[in-house]
């Protein structure tokens, strides 16, 4: 599904390197950690894939389902079934979280030769969704992200992509900034995401998320590369030994 | 024909001083009044650019073909006013070419302490009133549009609400013009609110052709008095349109005011309040949309002269293509204005590279305690936000009108009742849709 080889990407404002050769495979099904410290390029990896301008990729190829991903503009991305949860979701004063929602599922829908969903049929499909997520139906009526806590940014986050219901979706750093009730709570609304056609990535910094969402491959990026990847023991066997200079880990 | 006059007149004036002078029949006190406003006028020509106040407009098109003031019978039909119209009013004025059109108007029957018409018949019906407010705005100055407006003015409106009366639902005013010869409408009005009466005004401006609309409407709002007052400037792709509004407030008075500017070649909306009464309120809002080659101008002024006064500013303006806006807005605190407490607001989003927008928020203070800010900022989408929007899927040009449109309606949100918002969203809605063609 997504096939990242020997990934550069620098900051297109100063030049920074940032990424420094990403290989990476992620297949139908899968769902994947992706840890590190602070400032090891996690974050950069999923702006980049996404297509979030800002970035300059300096060499490498990634491919999704066989397309050249990097060659795609942001949204035909998204409405090609990429979804990025957001680290900070962005607040829209003024934007319906409704309207927002509708609008965003009809373009994928358009795209993909769909009929469009009525506001009727969309709010039947809305309320299934927030209740599984434990959120208040208010939150349709206000502006997207406004005034909400940072739990319910992320809460957010994740009913939009139990809503776009994405073939390879990205959680950027989704755990952070929650206390142990909405991290359950999100952690199970990406579990009864996991499906045979879609990948979840996960990206965080903790192996806490890993603990209710168990991943199938647990990657460590560090200094802008992936230095060692494995199964889930490696996200416990990282808690305990914490994440060292690069080439320590073998 | 050419009028022999006895005082110097500037050559942008002369094509106005044949304009016949009011109607028949009119007394002598405005005739008078008309006479002393057209010299002063003639006197002072049109507003100098070189001057702070109009240096964002470019007069010379009116310069260059001037527009003779509108006859009456101008021919409108229902039909044609429909969506323009706020269909939740509780009565409803219609004003053609700057006449009034009876046949188009709902004003009667009226609650008691309510005269509410147009000014012609507050001719009759209340001579001093408007006496008063004519003789009073006349010696207010160097504002040569206002003077040829007393001059010019063929009628208006005149709302008189006597003390303690409230009525909740609003009152309509519809200016439109026919478009049938280019010409120069003249529109004189006047609120006076009595102690602690309140009510609510809907203004709407539209019309179709070539025309020149100047405006002048005086508030008077006497203690405890409350008025809320929404306009809504929808004129021909084509019109001019000067709107001046001088306020006075009495002791703890609310004046709220919001303006939306949608259409016309050239817009000017400017609002003059002296705060006079201790504890006063004024609240200015407004938004403006522009697109092509239109230009608008908001210009506010709001002077404290007594204690405890509040007010409150929040303009927010959107310029594409090659339009041009500008919002000028001034707090003066006096010495005796002591805690007063003012912020002016003026947020803006600039489309392209070939628009522009000025902004320039003032504060002038002489009383050492108070409490007053300002802000001002001009720019583009915010990245991160349509980054977001692009992210969920939404094709870029939608996403970028689906922030315009929400930057606009935020200013909007701020109106009440829901009705009269819901009637300027479905209107602002509307201007982005022909935009988008």
């Amino acid at each position: 599904m997504l096939k990242i080889r020997n990934l550069h990407a620098r900051l297109a404002d100063d030049g920074r390197e940032i990424l420094k050769g990403v290989d990476l495979a992620v297949g139908a099904g899968e769902v994947h950690a992706i840890m590190g410290p602070n400032g090891s390029g996690k974050s950069t990896l999923a702006a980049v894939l996404a297509g979030r301008d800002g970035y300059e990729v300096t060499c490498g190829t990634v491919r999704y389902f066989g397309r050249d991903l990097l060659a795609m503009p942001a949204d035909e991305r998204a409405r090609e079934g990429l979804f990025l949860a957001f680290q900070y979701p962005v607040e829209l004063p003024g934007v319906n979280n409704m309207y927002f929602l509708r609008t965003a599922l009809n373009a994928g829908r358009r795209h993909r030769g769909e009929p469009e969903l009525d506001a009727g049929q969309f709010l039947r499909a809305v309320r299934a969704k927030l209740k599984e997520l434990d959120i208040g139906e208010d939150l349709l009526q206000r502006a997207v992200n406004v005034g909400f806590s940072g739990g319910e940014k992320k809460r957010n986050e994740i009913f939009q992509m139990a809503m776009l219901e994405p073939r390879l979706a990205i959680l950027d750093e989704t755990d952070s900034g929650l206390d142990i009730d909405a991290l359950r709570i999100v952690a199970s609304g990406v579990n009864r995401q996991r499906a045979p056609d879609r990948a979840i990535v996960m990206i965080t910094h903790y192996q806490r998320l890993l603990d209710y969402v168990e991943p199938d491959r647990v990657h460590v990026l560090q200094d802008g590369y992936i230095v060692e990847s494995g199964d889930k023991s490696l996200a416990i066997e990282l808690e305990r030994r914490g994440y060292g200079p690069v080439g320590d880990a073998a | 024909m050419s009028a022999i006059v006895d005082f110097p007149v500037k050559p942008e004036a002369r094509p106005y001083l044949d304009s016949a002078l009011g109607s028949a029949g009119e007394p002598d006190w405005l005739v008078r009044h008309r006479r002393r406003s057209l010299a002063r006028f003639a006197e002072q020509g049109f507003p100098s650019r070189r001057g702070e106040a109009w240096r964002y407009l470019d007069l010379r098109p009116l310069e260059q073909s001037p527009l003779p003031p509108a006859a009456a019978g101008g021919r409108v039909s229902p039909a044609e006013l429909d969506g323009i119209v706020f269909a939740d009013a509780a009565y409803r004025l219609v004003l053609v070419d700057g006449w009034f059109a009876p046949e188009l108007s709902t004003i009667a029957p009226l609650p008691a302490g309510i005269w509410f018409g147009s000014t012609m018949a507050a001719l009759d019906a209340r001579p001093e009133l408007v006496r008063d407010a004519l003789e009073i705005s006349a010696i207010d100055g160097d504002r040569s549009f206002s003077a040829l407006n007393g001059a010019l003015f063929s009628d208006g409106f005149v709302l008189d609400v006597a003390a303690g009366v409230v009525l909740d639902r609003p009152i309509e005013i519809v200016h439109f013009a026919s478009g049938a010869i280019p010409s120069s409408l003249h529109t004189r009005s006047l609120v006076a609110l009595g102690v602690e009466s309140r009510v609510r005004l809907v203004e709407s401006f539209a019309g179709s052709g070539r025309y020149w609309r100047n405006d002048a409407v005086t508030l008077r709002l006497d203690a405890g008095a409350e008025l809320d007052r929404v306009i809504l400037i929808e004129e021909a792709a084509d019109a001019l349109h000067f709107g001046d509004v001088g306020a006075v407030l009495g002791k703890a008075s609310r004046l709220d005011g919001f303006a939306l500017l949608l259409g016309g070649r050239t817009v000017r909306h400017e609002v003059t309040v002296r705060s006079a009464g201790e504890g006063a309120h004024c609240g200015l809002y407004g938004a403006f949309l522009l697109a092509d080659r239109q230009e608008a101008n908001i210009v506010t002024t709001v002077e404290h002269l007594a204690e405890r006064g509040e007010t409150r500013e929040i303009f927010k303006g959107v310029a594409t293509g090659r339009a041009h806006g500008a919002f000028q807005g001034r707090i003066t605190v006096r010495p005796a204005a002591q805690k007063a407490d003012a912020h002016m607001l003026s947020r803006n989003l600039l489309l392209g590279a070939h628009a522009a927008i000025d902004t320039k928020p003032e504060l002038e203070i002489f009383a050492d305690d108070v409490k007053c800010s300002h802000g001002a900022a001009v720019g583009d989408l915010d990245e991160a936000a349509l980054f977001y929007l692009l992210a969920r899927g939404i094709p870029h040009d939608q996403a970028r009108r689906i922030l315009v449109e929400a930057f606009l309606r935020e200013a909007v949100e701020i109106v009440e009742p829901t009705a009269v918002r819901e009637h300027l969203l479905s209107r602002l809605t509307r201007r982005l849709a022909m935009l988008e063609e």
